[in-house]
């Protein structure tokens, strides 16, 4: 295959390799919907011809009578088989979800902490909400006013450092929050919506080019808010309790368990050295200003 | 378009287990190749033993570094996970005087041996005296573990055919207990007591039992070339090596399985396991073994056609094209562990299912 060639036509041979901030991926596909998904949302990101590096994904096609009847994507991380086939048209949603998968389980180099994560001059908010809380909502709109993203689904923390680790990906956006975050921001670019297996509507928005092109610079943590959308209510912010937050990062960690005492020490390290409060809001641009001050002081 | 090729390299694999020395010179994409497949194999504990002596690749990237920093924190997980499940089955155990015995993966990392290190295990076997298996139900019971709901074929399956209650399930941890009363199935042409097992037993400083060495060698055995999970064949004939270096050392264990072979009944599996970590692994034994296990062998046709069998299902594991060899032994394995008529019913069932 000439070299001239864009990465992309690896993806159906040896393999594409995407540098994801602290990662090295090898992608494979067959499925036309995962090539288009990255043509899409990962245009920005260091593409290059596979090599080796932290995971091994391969999205592939059902064979025999799937390849026309109800499609399905397959899923192989690392040589294991994670979910059951899926259905060919979240192909695309697919590749970002075995992406975290990954992480959640195969990069216990960091500690991992499901969380929102963006940062300004060099200090890092954490956003811990539970699914449903709004976290992804508040998480694109702060990327896309002036915050830069680390991630929408993980805190990586570096046990050596204590330093954040960014991660920067497509921001996946559910019902409501779609329409929500498009009407922010005009020039964004989106993938194609879809409807996942719990009948949810979703998206995937491209990350802003500037968290992609400086996916290397790492940041002192400074802040963890929990943050909660509730209908009507107006922007509520509490301090909360260390140890509160310590329990509630702690579990919504995916690896901490395995990491032991480290691990451990290293969540608890972050909330020493970090302010930490409760959020709750229903104005978006109203908690963008809270926060904007709370952040400048 | 060829169809990606996503099978784990268990070529690699198998060279490496071999000669664990292959690794140095590897490529690091060749390494973390191995390490896929160690891992689906369930050999990443062994894999991760081999670095930490030194066997890893000079000029490593920092993925790779970054990889074994995670494979490190698995295995280290696993293990830790193993210990604490065998910590709440003393605490459930403790005061009540039941006899219990930890089998296979549980019993080795209790015991600290060489196949325990870094161990995955999908379940924790115990060996109770059948008479005691309604008492060890209501004390397992108590303790948070359940069975979950199986069909009424599937129950009979366990309890009658089987040597074993249907699984047993933790209602928080979701750990699962699999609780035998043989160590191998009811219908199986083979009856090794499970009264001398229990007699034999050895007692660890925690108070935990495990099967003594030659049991749990014999026991290996049978559960690779008599039972019915040949898909691990690669990962059992690694431990029946591991088993037979570290107990071989002492004369006295070499002495214990020859008297205990024949006890147990276990003439014929004993054999295939010896030749085959001899074949495969080179695994040294004393040459009045190796003359007395002659007597243990099949007839020159059988023997011929599990060489065959075993090498296929050792190096293709769950590869396709060694299908047809894992079948045979599938199938083969329900030969003898059931009479023909239940053989016929019980496949044919599974395919409908």
């Amino acid at each position: 295959m000439p070299s001239s060639e864009s990465p992309l036509s690896y993806l159906a041979t040896s393999g594409l390799q995407l540098s994801l901030g602290p990662f090295l991926v090898r992608v494979r596909s067959d499925l036309a919907g995962v090539r288009e998904y990255l043509e899409r949302l990962y245009a920005d990101f260091p593409l290059s011809r596979a090599e080796g590096g932290h995971f091994d994904v391969a999205v592939i096609a059902s064979g025999g009578l799937r390849k026309w009847v109800r499609p399905q994507a397959n899923l192989i991380v690392n040589g294991e088989h994670p979910f059951f086939p899926l259905p060919g048209h979240l192909a695309g949603a697919v590749f970002e979800w075995s992406l975290n998968w990954c992480v959640g389980n195969q990069a216990h180099r960091w500690v991992a902490v499901h969380a929102g994560v963006l940062e300004r001059n060099g200090r890092t908010l954490i956003l811990s909400g539970e699914s449903g809380a709004g976290k992804s909502t508040l998480c694109a709109a702060l990327a896309l006013s002036g915050w830069r993203l680390f991630s929408d689904e993980f805190a990586l923390i570096d046990p050596d450092s204590g330093r954040l680790t960014p991660l920067p990906r497509p921001i996946a956006l559910k019902n409501a929050s779609i329409e929500i975050i498009r009407a922010r921001s005009r020039d964004v670019v989106f993938g194609r919506e879809g409807v996942d297996i719990e009948g949810a509507r979703f998206v995937h928005m491209k990350p802003p080019v500037e968290s992609v092109r400086r996916a290397r610079d790492d940041a002192a943590p400074a802040w963890v808010i929990a943050p909660r959308w509730v209908a009507a209510r107006p922007t509520v912010l509490e301090p909360l309790p260390k140890a509160r937050a310590l329990l509630r990062l702690t579990d919504q960690s995916f690896n901490y368990n395995y990491l032991g005492a480290k691990g451990f020490e290293c969540v608890a390290q972050l909330v020493r050295r970090s302010e930490c409060y409760t959020l709750e809001y229903s104005d978006l641009d109203d908690v963008l200003t809270r926060l904007e001050s709370l952040t400048a002081s | 378009m060829p169809r990606l090729d996503v099978a784990p390299d268990y070529t690699l694999l198998a060279r490496v287990l071999r000669d664990p020395a292959t690794l140095d010179g590897l490529s690091p994409e060749a390494f973390a190749r191995t390490m896929d497949a160690a891992h689906r194999a369930r050999l990443l504990g062994w894999l991760v033993e081999q670095v930490r002596v030194g066997h890893v690749p000079a000029d490593s990237p920092d993925w790779l570094r970054d990889r074994l920093i995670t494979a490190d924190a698995l295995v280290r997980g696993y293990e830790r996970s193993v210990r604490w499940e065998i910590d709440r089955l003393s605490r459930a155990f403790h005061d009540t005087g039941q006899v219990w015995i930890l089998l296979k993966g549980a019993g080795y990392i209790a015991a600290g041996l060489p196949p325990g290190a870094g161990r995955r295990l999908a379940d924790i076997d115990i060996l109770v005296p059948m008479r005691d298996l309604g008492a060890v139900e209501r004390i397992l019971e108590e303790h948070g573990w359940e069975f979950p709901e199986i069909d009424a074929y599937d129950n009979r399956y366990y309890r009658e055919w089987m040597h074993e209650l249907p699984p047993m399930v933790h209602r928080d941890r979701r750990s699962i207990v699999d609780v035998h009363h043989g160590i191998l199935p009811q219908t199986s042409r083979l009856k090794p007591s499970s009264e001398r097992l229990i007699a034999q037993a050895t007692t660890l400083g925690t108070g935990v039992r495990v099967l003594c060495p030659a049991h749990m060698l014999l026991h290996a055995a049978a559960h690779l070339f008599h039972d019915g999970e040949i898909a691990g064949a690669i990962r059992d004939l690694v431990d029946l090596d591991q088993l037979l270096r570290w107990f071989g050392r002492d004369q006295a264990f070499w002495d214990d399985l020859r008297r205990e072979t024949p006890a147990l009944d276990l003439a014929r599996p004993a054999y295939y396991a010896l030749r085959y970590v001899g074949r495969w692994f080179g695994t040294p034994m004393p040459d009045d073994v190796v003359a007395d296990m002659a007597a243990w062998a099949p007839p020159a046709p059988v023997g011929r056609l599990m060489d065959t069998l075993v090498d296929r299902a050792v190096m293709g594991n769950s590869a396709r094209a060694s299908s047809a060899a894992v079948f045979g032994l599938y199938v083969r394995s329900h030969w003898l562990k059931m009479p023909p008529l239940h053989v016929i019913r019980h496949l044919t069932r599974k395919a409908l299912k």
